[in-house]
């Protein structure tokens, strides 16, 4: 049986199960400098835009909020004017395979979901709320290493998934005295959330990630400032490569993180990092007993 | 006739953008500890005196709660060791500018209490800053509007006002 049609545990779960219910929306008027605000007071990485009548015409993410900072516009600039339209919906029965393939093709993040008979949105869909689905499947599954009590044939510790094992390996790397357009740029390069700031010595001193960034714009800093002005206490937050990604997602989880940066040998040695996305996008689990789950990766 | 300037207080403390949220925690103890009761939300000035926001404790709260809730309850094994931790290195990189809300709902002093009261049941606020030519002079809260209403509507109290 091939990967494509092999049966996933993915195959009956529908979007209302992974789905959140909490929805941030924002009026296509609203200044920029205010859907910023509402980013972090709700830790969202986006919102939906609604236009005049109150019916959804886009959407504005992190990353469209630092593409209006390297371009200078104005922090009171209408989110009309950045967002991206439309916005891509699902229906809560729709099979949870069908709305990954969906954000695999059209290489977006998140997905709204949409009540058809109602019209009204009732959910939105991102990789982290499908990992909470996958951890959950995990923690009720019999070959679980999480239910290790009940598998004493079998060594745990050789079935799990290590960070190793599904991290990113290539990090991207800036100075504390590049400036923040630089990092902006190494940002939409690499398509990544963050980068590790190093110093002189070329030792990891920070992380700037775009929350970082959309912050600096909403205090005005110009984007031509160093990276140490932005730095404040956004320390790296790592885990060793070897470490379980069980226990790397848990901790990703509990402490509100996107990503962890992975170090071997020493904490200075960073050589990857995972993110929840990654571990949505990778696997479903954490052991090996979890094979015929793996989400396929395009 | 009543008006704000009859039972709004007239000391008050306030926050400034710039703060941290870690900063903003110490002044609502403080200010609770001063107005011997709970203090829900505080106006942000800027340099100036003026009025730029209100910061409430719900604010703070969003900042403390965990994003991924929806997976907390399946965890039962969950250790909060380091959690805390995360918790005061968010609020000291967070700024009272970046929470705060900025339309913030101002009365005038000669605004009646009855508007006062439709104001406040209709937009769901506890706390209105009394701003006069664009300087705060005073708050109305919620509890005293109330004890204020109590007491003068009551036949003890008058209420021929």
């Amino acid at each position: 049986m091939d990967e494509a049609t092999q049966k996933s545990v993915l195959s009956d779960a529908t979007v209302k199960e992974a789905m959140r219910v909490q929805v941030l929306s924002l009026s296509a008027a609203s200044p920029i400098n205010h859907g910023i605000r509402q980013l972090i007071k709700y830790k969202s990485n986006a919102f939906l835009v609604n236009g005049e009548g109150g019916a959804p015409v886009g959407v504005v993410s992190k990353t469209d909020i630092i593409g209006a900072y390297y371009a200078g516009l104005p922090i009171e600039s209408p989110l009309g004017d950045i967002m991206v339209s439309p916005p891509m919906f699902c229906s809560p029965g729709d099979s949870l395979e069908s709305a990954l393939d969906t954000m695999r093709s059209q290489r977006i993040y998140r997905l709204y979901v949409r009540n058809e008979a109602s019209n009204e949105v009732v959910g939105a869909l991102a990789y982290p709320d499908i990992v909470g689905l996958l951890y959950g499947y995990c923690r009720s599954c019999d070959r679980s290493v999480m239910n290790r009590k009940k598998n004493r044939a079998e060594d745990p510790d050789e079935m799990r998934i290590r960070v190793k094992d599904v991290m990113t390996e290539s990090v991207v790397w800036s100075h504390d005295d590049d400036n923040l357009s630089q990092i902006m740029e190494e940002l939409s390069e690499h398509r990544c959330g963050a980068v590790l700031i190093r110093n002189r010595s070329r030792r990891p001193i920070s992380v700037i990630s775009k929350t970082d960034l959309i912050l600096a714009y909403a205090r005005g800093i110009q984007s031509e400032a160093p990276a140490r002005n932005v730095l404040a206490s956004s320390r790296v937050i790592s885990c060793q490569d070897s470490t379980f990604l069980e226990d790397a997602i848990r901790k990703m989880i509990l402490s509100d993180l996107q990503r962890l940066f992975a170090w071997s040998e020493i904490p200075e040695n960073i050589v990857g990092v995972i993110s929840l996305s990654d571990a949505a996008r990778v696997r479903s689990g954490s052991c090996h007993a979890c094979i015929s789950s793996r989400i396929r990766v395009e | 006739m009543y008006r704000a300037r009859d039972v709004m207080q007239k000391r008050f403390h306030t926050l400034s953008p710039h703060m941290t949220i870690a900063e903003a925690i110490e002044h609502f103890k403080r200010a609770s500890e001063e107005a011997h009761r709970r203090v829900f939300g505080m106006i942000v000035k800027d340099e100036a005196g003026r009025l730029v926001g209100m910061l409430s404790m719900y604010d703070v709260l969003l900042l403390i709660r965990p994003k991924h809730t929806q997976v907390w309850g399946i965890m039962t094994d969950i250790e909060v060791n380091g959690l805390f931790e995360v918790i005061a290195e968010r609020a000291q990189s967070v700024h009272v500018e970046d929470l705060m809300t900025t339309d913030v709902i101002t009365i005038k002093p000669d605004t009646h209490v009855l508007h006062i009261l439709d104001i406040m049941i209709k937009k769901h606020i506890r706390r209105l800053p009394v701003v006069n030519e664009g300087i705060i002079e005073g708050m109305v809260y919620l509890s005293d509007l109330f004890y204020f209403l109590v007491d003068n509507l009551s036949p003890q109290g008058g209420g021929t006002h």
